[in-house]
């Protein structure tokens, strides 16, 4: 192999698509078939014509070809994979997208976010479900009672129920209705916002 | 539907289309399988590999670019790179998991044989070294060009080479004994 001149420049493309050379000598084609094995269809495109070449010209180029062609057939006997399970499939087609459902959901989402900006700023403490359970209850509370009581029960009235009248603005106002949604609004957690 | 390319099926996965989605898979899928398998040794983790590249597909279609990357080489690259992860989590190769070949009631001497050089074949992939398994699986067993293995991981043609002309040289030391054995029967089964 004395007096080798590597046909390419290591730091071209010529092993590329692009560059096609008809240099080829025994040392580049035992690399070649050392790296590809004996398929010129594996083999890098820019060299292949001046493989082919050398091939049909040497018995030595044929005997490198042929001994990588014994390692391709040993490599050819490895297990193909099975096929595809019926399972498998199912899992893939289930996770597929869904134009619909994604619309459906996205508009939901576009919605939930309106509403959460609303929350957000009446009650910026954290949730706001306890906050509107508790108004809730206050008011179905309040109203409850109002119903339940005769007309003209005051706040000293009240007291025969076993209820503590609240002290607030509205308890000294009048109505039996509007003290009972005070106190009912006085039970609430944070009674300070409720006491101005 | 059934002559479009890649890349409008692509398209039609994000707005929905099942057919697409299935024709997709139809394409593709057993490919995806055979990579899987070559590179893990095990056709349940090959699964779940093939699993995990139609779920990306799906969640990326809405962003594939046409003309940007052939679709096959960028599944290629997904697949190559969740079995290099798996193999990177699972350093040690464990020979003892590769299963046995299974065999039916009564088999021919020839076919016993056949299957054991499978299996011996298929152990001595398993002990190459990550990055050279995966060259060997795209080029050899995938039939990529050297230009595409090299894109998929992400290297240079010379070193995909480099990765190729190694693996080879490793593979004719472990599988001595077989090519003798192969040659052998070769000549008495007049294959």
């Amino acid at each position: 192999m004395s007096g080798y001149v590597k046909p390419w420049n290591m730091a071209n493309e010529g092993r590329g698509e692009a560059m096609a050379t008809d240099e080829m000598t025994l040392e580049r084609l035992a690399e070649i078939a050392g790296a590809y094995g004996a398929s010129p269809d594996l083999w890098p495109a820019g060299e292949r014509q001046a493989a082919q070449s050398l091939l049909a010209r040497s018995a030595e180029a044929r005997a490198l070809v042929q001994e990588a062609g014994e390692l391709d057939s040993l490599l050819a006997m490895a297990p193909a994979a099975d096929a595809p399970s019926p399972e498998l499939l199912s899992r893939i087609m289930a996770a597929r997208p869904r134009a619909a459902t994604g619309r459906i959901l996205s508009h939901q989402a576009r919605r939930a976010s309106l509403w959460q900006s609303i929350a957000r700023i009446v009650w910026p403490y954290g949730s706001a479900a306890f906050p509107a359970g508790a108004l809730a209850a206050s008011i179905m509370l309040g109203i409850g009672f109002g119903a339940a009581l005769p007309s003209g029960v005051t706040a000293e009235g009240l007291s025969s129920l076993g209820l503590a009248p609240v002290q607030s603005a509205s308890a000294s106002t009048g109505t039996a209705g509007e003290q009972l949604v005070s106190f009912a609004l006085a039970e609430n957690e944070y009674p300070e916002d409720w006491k101005k | 539907m059934i002559d479009a390319s890649d890349d409008e099926l692509v398209a039609r996965v994000a707005l929905g289309d099942e057919a697409a989605c299935r024709l997709l898979v139809d394409r593709h899928l057993t490919r995806m399988l055979a990579l899987a398998r070559r590179m893990l040794g095990s056709h349940a983790d090959a699964e779940e590999v093939a699993q995990e590249v139609f779920l990306r597909v799906w969640t990326h279609a809405s962003r594939w670019e046409p003309g940007r990357a052939q679709f096959s080489t960028w599944l290629h690259r997904v697949a190559t790179n969740l079995c290099l992860d798996r193999l990177r989590r699972h350093t040690t190769d464990d020979i003892d998991s590769i299963p046995e070949p299974q065999s039916d009631g009564p088999t021919p001497l020839e076919e016993l044989e056949r299957q054991d050089l499978a299996r011996r074949v298929d152990l001595a992939l398993q002990g190459l070294p990550a990055r050279q398994r995966a060259a060997v699986t795209l080029t050899h067993y995938q039939g990529l060009s050297n230009i595409e293995a090299a894109e998929i991981l992400n290297v240079s043609v010379e070193a995909v080479e480099s990765l190729l002309g190694r693996a080879r040289r490793q593979l004719r030391v472990a599988l001595a004994t077989e090519r003798d054995e192969w040659l052998r029967k070769t000549v008495e089964y007049g294959q």
